[in-house]
């Protein structure tokens, strides 16, 4: 399956920047949950080992493979997503727990890679120069399936970024700028519609602290409002390692998961998040370059997506704890505390990998 | 498919790759410059909402100067460790859901917490409001254990007054109550939210100097308000101890004698004119006005009618009566209208102007000398003095004598009380003085008006022979610089006069003999003062005739070089040589035992 050229061809550059950017994440739990029971740190570390074995494995398949298997997989999730609404417990707020023995995680962060796979097999026959509605129509239902289970677990975060994949692919495909001008309309008025009819208030409350957070310091607006002072009082060089006020006295909220960025800024100043920016921008920017290499079609819409998918939910977090986005907990990828996350990243990282290493095999 | 076909289809695709790429390093660019502004250009903003996050500063409160008697030894107001329960607004997430909680477990009703905090609208919200005090261990204990999900409830510590002797010269001491927030901006602009300063007596006189300084402690907090660190300490500096004139043994004596009574005894040191004891009834316990929230107790008292809040010594208004008599004897002397020697005739009754005026011994005097007027209290013989004075002389002379003027003691509120003259008369009631009130102002009666503070300073001149002293509480600081000169004009053997009439009344058989006391020589003069016309007096019952004056008495100890002075005013007594008199002389009595046995012991 695997040959010794293709084995040469493997972009270890690629796995070196995705290892250093998940040890910078290790180190940041480190800090913000030292004090907790439980050595987060230790689990996530585990979680890299684990997800670098998974991310092998996955290279070990032929794309190929995985886009022919891709709706059974999908499949799958749909049915254990429903099975979640069903039977699952409600663990902070959401039904999106699934615990198996020892080990436990979300299945909607593994959805997008199976979301991703079909896309990837549904477009690899599009051959138009521009976007056509049954695509429009074909595409979306198939990501509607997922999106719909998870926001109503309810987990809108989560559910909201199967909507990069989606856009990555039309994107691609091509969009006029008339379609563009319609999507933007049709956003605007779906957006306008949820917030009259959909969002609940907390939700609302927090587009409307986005706004002004000091409104309302002590509600909704304490979160943004905690990390803003938290990354601003790094200044440049931060205030040290395990040494920031605000993570360390828990004035910040979720500090190993969504304000993870925020610990950065806080401990390591200005300088720490120009670092982290740019590996992580070496790191999205090579997955990037990585899509015109690609062999195939599908090839490059595996590529491009999951290089959307982190890119999105990489500049959401880090708009959100400055105040630029609503708080939609959104995690950062690699960074934040969580293994089915984690696992996810590595898995799309795998894929990308087995798109770059097949380049030149014949069909 | 061949691969140049491929290229060429894939080329859309790449472009379209590329833009993303770019939108992309564009957002990246934009979000650092943002980060640059929020971490570098607004760094300072930050680092300050940081720092009052992760910092607190506790007032450790100074505990209050204590107060003891002129032995230094017996703590009449000291201070004691109570526990608070505070709320702090802004660590308050949901008053909605909290304020209920809260009541329930600090046993108030809503409406009782809503009332105590609207109290601070103004006040900044990190500013802790006390919204309970004197919490005992059970509700201490209570409040901790919820200290986790109720973060905007805290317990603070503070020194609490407290008074030892309940209510033990609670008119001197005074009173603690918590200023209003109108007081807090103009009066008290250095205090803080909840404290508690002096409302009265010394108290409030010396509050500037029973206030301590406050420390501080920078503490290091976490989230919900639990302290992980102390960065900072500063101990409080407690005021100094003050040493009040007061003795505890007579204090408490004259507070005895009164109970049950309503009036004022008061004892100065004859020389110095520290206040040995200043006992006005009824009185009050101090104590329960510390507490901050009891408003009726503190109403009940105010509106009470036997007045327990006056303090009757500086504040009480009352006719002197035949007190004033010391003041005519001495006047007439000075002026020269009479003479030791000069004699008048008692019948029970005179006329003057007109006007029949009694003496109060039905049956007169018979012919009197100023040192028997003076011992027996004959009104018709001071009518006569009076008569030959003349208003004017009279009021000058008892102006002489501090009448009508305040003593200047250390505590507030003292009156001035009064002494007529016609220009008073034309001035408040527009009308003109009738010869015939100057004869009634000759026994002390009429619109003269004294407190019971300035019989005593006077009764102090005239055992001084005529050296004025400034009656005070303050131990050992009052060594006034106007005391040299307080020489009254008037030869000091006028006073010699007087006073032999004085020693007559007590020792002799006079009205005063009540308040004698062996070896020890005291000279007063009695008093009793109509506090109703005698028309009405009449139409009264019977019973009430004997009622309707108030008992006084004034005196002091040994003739020759004088230690002490007594005064006694008891409201509504009836005759003072039977009510005061007796009064004064158990306050003698114990005097001479407790300083004056010793001081002959050693002398002989």
């Amino acid at each position: 399956m695997i040959d010794r050229k293709q084995l040469r061809e493997i972009d270890w550059i690629l796995i070196g920047l995705l290892l250093v950017n998940s040890l910078v994440g290790v180190a940041l739990i480190y800090s913000s949950s030292h004090y907790l029971p439980g050595n987060l740190f230790l689990r996530q570390l585990l979680w890299v080992v684990i997800s670098l074995a998974v991310l092998f494995l996955t290279i070990s398949i032929d794309y190929k493979m995985l886009l022919a298997y891709s709706p059974y997989i999908l499949g799958l999730f749909a049915l254990v997503l429903f099975g979640l609404l069903a039977f699952g417990r409600t663990i902070a707020g959401a039904k999106s727990w699934v615990r198996l023995a020892f080990i436990g995680g979300q299945p909607s962060e593994l959805a997008k890679i199976a979301v991703l796979l079909v896309l990837a097999r549904v477009f690899s026959e599009f051959r138009r120069p521009y976007l056509t509605t049954g695509f429009v129509a074909l595409s979306a239902a198939v990501v509607f399936v997922p999106f719909g289970l998870v926001a109503l677990q309810p987990d809108l975060g989560t559910a909201v970024t199967f909507l990069p994949l989606l856009f990555a692919c039309f994107l691609l495909a091509g969009l006029r700028r008339k379609t563009l001008i319609l999507f933007l309309i049709l956003t605007l008025a779906v957006g306008l519609a949820s917030w009259n009819f959909l969002l609940k208030d907390y939700q609302k409350k927090r587009l409307t602290t986005l706004i002004n957070p000091s409104q309302d310091p002590r509600g909704s607006g304490y979160h943004v409002l905690q990390s803003k002072i938290a990354i601003g009082s790094g200044g440049l060089l931060g205030k040290g390692y395990k040494k920031g006020s605000q993570s360390q006295l828990k004035f910040l909220p979720a500090r190993h998961t969504d304000f993870i960025f925020s610990v950065l800024g806080e401990e390591f100043g200005f300088a720490g998040v120009l670092l982290v920016f740019f590996s992580y921008f070496l790191f999205l920017s090579r997955i990037f370059k990585t899509v015109p290499k690609s062999r195939d079609r599908p090839g490059m819409y595996i590529v491009f997506m999951a290089a959307c998918l982190i890119a999105f939910q990489f500049l959401v977090n880090v708009m959100m704890i400055v105040g630029l986005f609503p708080i939609a907990g959104i995690p950062i990828p690699l960074l934040s505390y969580g293994g089915s996350s984690i696992l996810t990243t590595f898995i799309a990282v795998g894929l990308v990998l087995n798109v770059k290493m097949r380049r030149f095999a014949n069909v | 498919m061949k691969s140049s076909q491929i290229y060429q289809d894939f080329s859309p695709i790449q472009n379209r790759v590329q833009i993303v790429t770019i939108l992309i390093e564009v957002l990246f660019l934009v979000l650092a410059l943002y980060y640059w502004k929020v971490q570098i250009l607004d760094y300072k903003k930050y680092w300050k909402m940081s720092e009052a996050n992760r910092t607190r500063e506790v007032i450790i409160r100074a505990s209050r100067g204590v107060l003891t008697d002129r032995g230094g030894s017996v703590i009449l107001a000291d201070n004691q460790g109570a526990f608070n329960a505070s709320l702090i607004r802004e660590n308050c997430k949901n008053p909605k859901e909290s304020y209920p909680r809260i009541s329930r477990l600090l046993g108030l009703t809503e409406d009782e917490l809503k009332k105590r905090i609207e109290k601070y609208v103004g006040q900044p919200l990190f500013k802790p409001i006390v919204v309970k005090d004197n919490l005992d261990f059970d509700e201490v204990a209570r409040i901790e254990a919820r200290k986790a999900d109720l973060p905007e409830l805290v317990i603070e510590t503070e020194p609490r007054r407290f008074y030892p002797f309940q209510s033990l010269g609670a008119h001197v001491i005074g009173y603690m109550q918590e200023p209003s927030p109108e007081e807090l901006r103009t009066v008290y602009k250095d205090r803080r939210l909840g404290d508690l300063v002096g409302k009265t007596g010394i108290e409030a006189m010396y509050d500037s100097r029973l206030v301590g300084v406050d420390g501080k402690a920078t503490e290091v907090v976490d989230s919900l308000g639990r302290i992980m660190d102390e960065l900072s300490r500063v101990e409080p500096n407690p005021a100094p101890k003050l040493r009040l004139t007061l003795d505890y043994d007579l204090q408490a004596k004259a507070e005895e004698l009164l109970t049950g009574r309503e009036g004022s005894i008061i004892v100065l040191d004859a020389k110095t004119g520290d206040v040995l004891a200043l006992a006005s009834f009824p009185t009050f316990d101090p104590n329960k006005f510390i507490n901050r929230f009891t408003p009726e107790e503190w109403l009940g008292l105010l509106k009470s009618p036997d007045t327990p809040l006056i303090n009757r010594a500086i504040q009480g208004l009352y006719s002197p009566g035949s007190i004033f008599k010391i003041v005519m004897a001495s006047g007439g002397l000075a002026s020269g209208v009479i003479t030791d020697q000069t004699t008048f005739f008692c019948g029970g009754r005179a006329e003057f102007y007109g006007h029949p005026f009694d003496c109060w011994l039905e049956g007169g005097h018979g012919a009197l000398s100023l040192f028997n007027a003076i011992r027996y209290s004959c009104n018709v013989y001071f009518y006569n003095v009076a008569r030959r004075m003349g208003i004017e002389e009279i009021a000058a002379s008892a102006q002489k004598f501090g009448l009508g003027a305040k003593t200047g003691i250390d505590l507030p509120g003292e009156k001035e009380g009064l002494v007529p003259t016609p220009e008073w008369k034309k001035k408040t009631r527009n009308a003109t003085w009738y010869p015939g009130e100057t004869i009634s102002v000759g026994i002390g009666q009429g619109p003269l008006q004294v407190t019971p503070l300035q019989i005593s300073a006077m009764t102090a001149l005239v055992a001084n022979r005529g050296i004025r002293v400034r009656p005070h509480l303050l131990r050992g600081e009052d060594s006034s610089p106007g005391q040299q000169e307080a020489r009254v004009s008037i030869e000091s053997g006028v006073f010699e006069k007087v006073i032999e009439g004085m020693w007559r009344s007590v020792n002799e058989q006079g009205t005063g003999q009540a308040a004698r006391v062996d070896n020890f020589n005291v000279c007063g003069k009695t008093g009793s003062s109509q506090t109703v016309s005698s028309e009405k007096a009449e139409k009264m019952a019977p019973q009430m005739k004997q009622k309707k004056t108030h008992a006084w008495f004034t005196g002091f100890a040994p003739r020759d070089n004088p230690q002490v002075v007594v005064t006694v005013l008891v409201e509504f007594g009836g005759m003072g040589g039977a009510t005061a008199a007796p009064l004064a002389q158990r306050i003698f009595a114990l005097y001479q035992d407790k300083y004056d046995r010793q001081k002959t012991a050693s002398g002989n």
